[in-house]
């Protein structure tokens, strides 16, 4: 071989030598690379981790990322999809591991308890500086103010009402109840609903999942009781144990629920719905797309939790949020895209596809959410919306998964009464209240 | 003078040639050693050192030393207990008739039909489709609305009214083990069938020829040729068994009233649900030494036998 040809080894090292010092100069600019192009073809990434339980929000948010990252050149959005079952498991084992996303999409449930991990961003002063600040309804800021401090930005709220089933309604000759309906009006359709040889029920009810123990809870407010009263945990008060008699006889008593009922979770709920198999059920806006899908838009409609014998009711407010982590890389990308995502089109487009609503006033008051009757009952709910209780502490909301839950489950199936239940979940409360 | 040179020339080695070859071996396996002091080894010795703390995640500030507390609690707590009855019940359950279903699928396979090699095949499904996708799959299966068990099982006469399976405290244990065992059949039966095949056929004529019918050719030829086989793999899927959440997890989540909720599934509850990664610690570790008392005992009880005669 030709020397000149040949790479010596002095100048093998030597080369070696030099892209190490080149490369050593260039790692401690790791995160603003020196030597890396920028501005140019390299725009800051903002990881955003996003849980996905549908394929519809899937589409909905590549689209919307697209358009964010079109829209100007100093950041790109990285989405992170993650099943909606492990978003939570997932997010936790990167906040303990150092290295979270710079942005998550989360419920407000959440956000108490990473908020008491310290992992979440103060936003207060970006908050109250952004320019839509006054125009998010104040239940929605409440949702995401903890400590006096934002921790999130509300980026679609929720409220709890009753789906019902319009044509089944016109055949049973039944009159269609107004917003104002009662408890006893809600039993009567209910058992009017079923015909159990027919398989067919009149109220889908909750088991499985958190909002087993929160649906009940709120029946519980229409009959003046409350969950946390002057720093005491009330939720076993007779007004409550009532209550919970009450729901609990619709599967007792009454048998106007599925037999599955005890461990039906969100999907059972929406599915029997959809497939005749039961004619009310309580949920939040978001399931509305969906059942217009699988029942027709013309053949169902959503009410407001009917009013209680207190002459009260209640519906829980949580706010679906985007939330920054104190340990994000990339903290101004992260602010820029989550305010993007509640400017009118994107905040709009979100919701309408999702079938929720949004936090911000001016939008809200879009014929898209006002006029529709699909979403009238959650429209017609905001004047009864409060904060869900269980945001008090922190670590309420695991408490309702890992003991609550199995505990209404008990009494649902008869094992247990209302009170021993109510009892025993106060006692777990109280061990919770720091 | 001769001598001297040779004698100097022979000086002793720093170490002896046996303790060079003892050391090479040893080198050999320290990238394995490593793995597994990586892999096994920390993350154990980091889960009993988690368990003496104090270490639920949303309060940092109460993060401390307990000692034993998180212990004490577990011992304390019915759900603890409640949880490892359960998992004695989903273990031995499924376990004991995959291995009879498994046994008797393998001895179908070792007979020469046509299609045999399609129906080894097929009888692998169960065992290839990931655990989520079983307990999907099985958890609309007993769906008691729409359901096709309960429709068959309707349409044939058997039940009168729909059964929820999964949603009733009385059912539902059984309904996730029988699912359990359909998914663990293939492995039983694929493992023994490998066994049958190994057994030579002049033992099975020499039998014939003593006059041994059927069952005393399977009883004195096929099982004790089989038993190394049938340790190793019943210990493996114990083992398994006790730490396989995925099924529960998806099909009841533990409920209804905690009456599937084992041990593995609690643990799973206590760390990602209530973020008590301390008490989530000591489960894991009180997990594991049963484990390893069952395993201790399962190979003291079958010692020997993985030898054939």
């Amino acid at each position: 071989m030709h020397d000149r040809a040949r790479l010596s080894r002095r100048k093998l090292l030597h080369t070696l030598a030099g892209t190490g010092v080149i490369a050593a100069a260039d790692l401690a600019w790791w995160d603003e690379p020196f030597i890396a192009p920028r501005k140019a073809f390299g725009a800051m990434p903002v990881r955003f981790q996003w849980s996905v339980p549908e394929p519809t929000r899937i589409a909905l948010m590549n689209s919307m990322v697209e358009r964010f990252n079109q829209s100007q050149k100093d950041f790109v959005v990285q989405i992170e999809y993650v099943p909606q079952a492990q978003a939570r498991q997932k997010l936790i084992s990167s906040v303990s591991g150092g290295n979270p996303p710079d942005l998550c999409q989360i419920w407000d449930n959440w956000v108490g308890q990473f908020n008491g991990m310290n992992s979440v961003e103060d936003v207060t002063a970006r908050a109250k500086a952004w320019k839509h600040y006054a125009d998010v309804a104040p239940t929605a800021w409440q949702t995401v103010t903890i400590n006096n401090q934002i921790v999130s930005l509300p980026l679609a709220v929720t409220l709890d009402g009753i789906y019902y089933r319009t044509d089944r309604l016109k055949e049973l000759g039944l009159k269609e109840p107004t917003p104002d309906w009662t408890w006893d009006e809600f039993l009567a359709i209910a058992k009017a609903f079923t015909k159990a040889d027919k398989n067919q029920y009149g109220y889908g009810m909750r088991g499985g999942g958190t909002w087993a123990l929160l649906y009940p809870s709120e029946f519980a407010y229409a009959n003046g009781a409350e969950v946390l009263k002057d720093g005491q945990v009330v939720i076993n008060s007779k007004e409550a144990v009532d209550a919970l008699t009450w729901y609990l006889d619709l599967a007792l008593k009454h048998k106007v629920t599925p037999p599955s009922a005890a461990t039906d979770g969100f999907v059972e709920i929406v599915e029997t719905f959809g497939r005749g198999v039961t004619s009310m059920y309580q949920h939040n806006s978001g399931s509305s797309s969906q059942q217009k899908k699988n029942v027709g838009p013309e053949k169902f409609a959503t009410l407001p939790l009917p009013i209680g014998p207190a002459k009260k009711r209640a519906s829980f407010w949580f706010s679906e949020t985007l939330t920054m982590f104190k340990g994000a890389k990339n903290k101004e990308g992260a602010w820029q895209f989550m305010t993007y995502m509640l400017e009118d089109e994107p905040s709009l487009k979100y919701n309408t596809t999702l079938g929720l609503l949004p936090a911000r006033k001016s939008i809200l008051d879009r014929p898209e959410f006002a006029k529709d009757p699909s979403l009238a009952g959650f429209v017609n709910s905001f004047p009864i919306g409060i904060v869900s209780p269980y945001l008090a502490y922190p670590g309420w909301g695991g408490k309702i998964d890992s003991d609550g839950v199995p505990l209404i489950q008990q009494a649902m199936l008869g094992k247990i009464s209302a009170k021993e239940c109510l009892d025993r979940f106060a006692e777990v409360l109280k061990k919770e209240m720091s | 003078m001769t001598s001297i040179a040779l004698s100097s020339s022979r000086t002793r080695p720093l170490i002896s040639w046996r303790a060079r070859k003892l050391l090479i071996g040893y080198s050999y396996l320290v990238p394995a050693a490593l793995c597994m002091l990586a892999t096994v080894v920390v993350p154990i010795i980091l889960a009993i050192k988690m368990s003496l703390y104090a270490d639920v995640l949303y309060k940092p500030q109460e993060y401390r030393f307990i000692g034993l507390g998180n212990y004490v609690r577990l011992v304390q707590d019915p759900v603890f207990w409640q949880s490892l009855w359960n998992s004695v019940v989903w273990v031995f359950g499924s376990v004991i008739l995959q291995f009879i279903f498994g046994f008797a699928a393998a001895l179908l396979l070792q007979q020469a039909f046509r299609g045999r090699a399609l129906v080894r095949t097929l009888t692998l499904l169960p065992w290839i489709i990931p655990g989520v996708v079983v307990g999907l799959i099985w958890e609309w299966l007993y769906q008691p609305n729409y359901g096709v068990i309960n429709d068959l099982l309707i349409k044939v006469g058997l039940v009168h009214e729909r059964v929820a399976w999964l949603s009733s405290p009385d059912t539902a244990m059984a309904a996730v083990v029988f699912t359990n065992i359909w998914r663990g059949i293939p492995f039983f039966a694929i493992m023994l069938l490998a066994g049958l095949q190994a057994v030579p056929d002049e033992l099975y004529d020499a039998a014939h020829v003593d006059g041994a019918n059927v069952f005393q050719r399977f009883w004195h030829v096929t099982l004790p040729l089989l038993r190394p086989i049938i340790v190793v793999a019943t210990a493996t899927r114990i083992i398994w068994t006790f730490n396989y959440a995925d099924l529960i997890f998806v099909m009841t989540g533990g409920g209804p009233a905690n009456a599937t909720q084992i041990t593995s599934t609690y643990t799973l509850v206590q760390a990602y649900s209530v973020l008590d990664f301390g008490y989530a610690g000591a489960l894991s570790v009180v997990l594991l030494l049963v484990m390893l008392a069952f395993t201790a005992a399962y190979l003291h009880i079958t010692r020997g036998v993985e030898e054939t005669d």
